[in-house]
């Protein structure tokens, strides 16, 4: 069932401007709420939201969350993703800029994000087991283990969307056992 | 230079680009190289805030909207950040009339399956970056381990982390 526009706005607002290390943990955060714990999206729907920002110019995040929210709740609930997603960290960031010398003075702050980012590690991590366990299946477990080893391999040598681009074409010509 | 001009040049760079950073070298050569509105010194700064602020490493974009333009220079970088997100509502539209195709499914799977090899590559300079005391290796394994056996929610596992971070720096004996 589709969310109300406020949980809605609050998810993205909560975790597209709490969580930090990036865009991976932070859609990795966003894929265990939506998909996992809430079940707003299917799996299925949560790999077109990803696919799609992954293709579309610009910030993935702020591409991935405007996606998902029109997938929940359409034109509104895209525009709610967006800006619930967008604006908070982007006014902190303004103000972080404004007073930036005065606020690298405080250790504390920094020891405490060293620990947030050293976490965001963890999380990634376990990111990337939750995206591909649904398909490690008798069936398919080494077509699974060889797009994501390849992809993984790929990703040091070229770009992203290059890789994925290959990854498309080799899931379009080869098909899945059933 | 006007907020129009700013909004267009860094949506320019913006829609040039398909990750966080992909867009530096754009601004770079716009406003340091050849208008010379900001310094090299700023745009590392920009860099350090949009890395140690919460939400994707692109926002350091809003950081050099800033040092151009003060707080409505700020705004023009949100516009340019968020404008091209919204074109995936219409890629939305076109691909979901072909999403029961099965060929169109396998392809989607396999770019998921994709993504994740190639976010454990990108956890890997993360990783090096915030992985630098025994404590950092700990925390990431603790996280892993919560996350994989519970339900807990992301932001207090980077809560709790924070908060051991900071209590493991006022032990005289701490790993850090």
């Amino acid at each position: 069932m589709a969310p109300p526009l406020g949980p809605l706005a609050g998810l993205f607002l909560r975790i597209g401007n709490l969580t930090f290390g990036g865009g991976g943990p932070t859609i990795a955060a966003f894929q265990r709420e939506l998909v996992t714990r809430r079940r707003w999206l299917t799996p299925e729907q949560f790999a077109l939201s990803y696919a799609l920002s992954r293709i579309t110019p610009g910030t993935n995040l702020f591409a991935f969350c405007t996606c998902a929210g029109a997938l929940l709740r359409g034109l509104p609930g895209a525009l709610a993703a967006l800006l619930a997603a967008s604006v908070p960290s982007c006014l902190l960031v303004a103000v972080l800029t404004a007073g930036f010398d005065t606020a690298s003075r405080f250790g504390a702050v920094n020891v405490a994000i060293d620990g947030a980012v050293a976490a965001s590690v963890g999380i990634l991590l376990a990111s990337c087991w939750a995206i591909v366990a649904p398909y490690v299946t008798r069936a398919n477990g080494l077509r699974t283990a060889l797009i994501a080893g390849a992809s993984f391999g790929l990703s040091m040598l070229a770009a992203p969307i290059l890789v994925l681009a290959l990854a498309a074409a080799v899931g379009w010509f080869w098909e899945e056992r059933e | 230079m006007s907020l129009l001009a700013l909004y267009l040049l860094l949506l320019k760079a913006t829609l040039s680009s398909f990750s966080g950073l992909a867009s530096l070298p754009i601004l770079r050569d716009d406003f340091v190289v050849h208008r010379t509105l900001l310094t090299d010194r700023q745009l590392n700064t920009a860099l350090v805030i949009g890395r140690t602020t919460p939400g994707p490493k692109g926002l350091y974009v809003v950081s050099l909207g800033y040092y151009i333009a003060g707080y409505p220079g700020a705004v023009m970088a949100w516009a340019a950040l968020a404008t091209p997100a919204l074109l995936v509502v219409a890629m939305l539209g076109v691909a979901s009339r072909f999403t029961g195709d099965a060929r169109v499914k396998r392809m989607l799977r396999a770019v998921v399956i994709a993504s994740a090899g190639v976010s454990l590559s990108a956890t890997l300079p993360l990783g090096v970056d915030a992985l630098t005391t025994p404590l950092g290796w700990i925390l990431a394994a603790a996280a892993l381990v919560i996350l994989l056996r519970t339900e807990w929610d992301t932001l207090w596992v980077m809560a709790g982390a924070a908060l051991v971070s900071l209590g493991a720096s006022l032990l005289p004996l701490a790993a850090r």
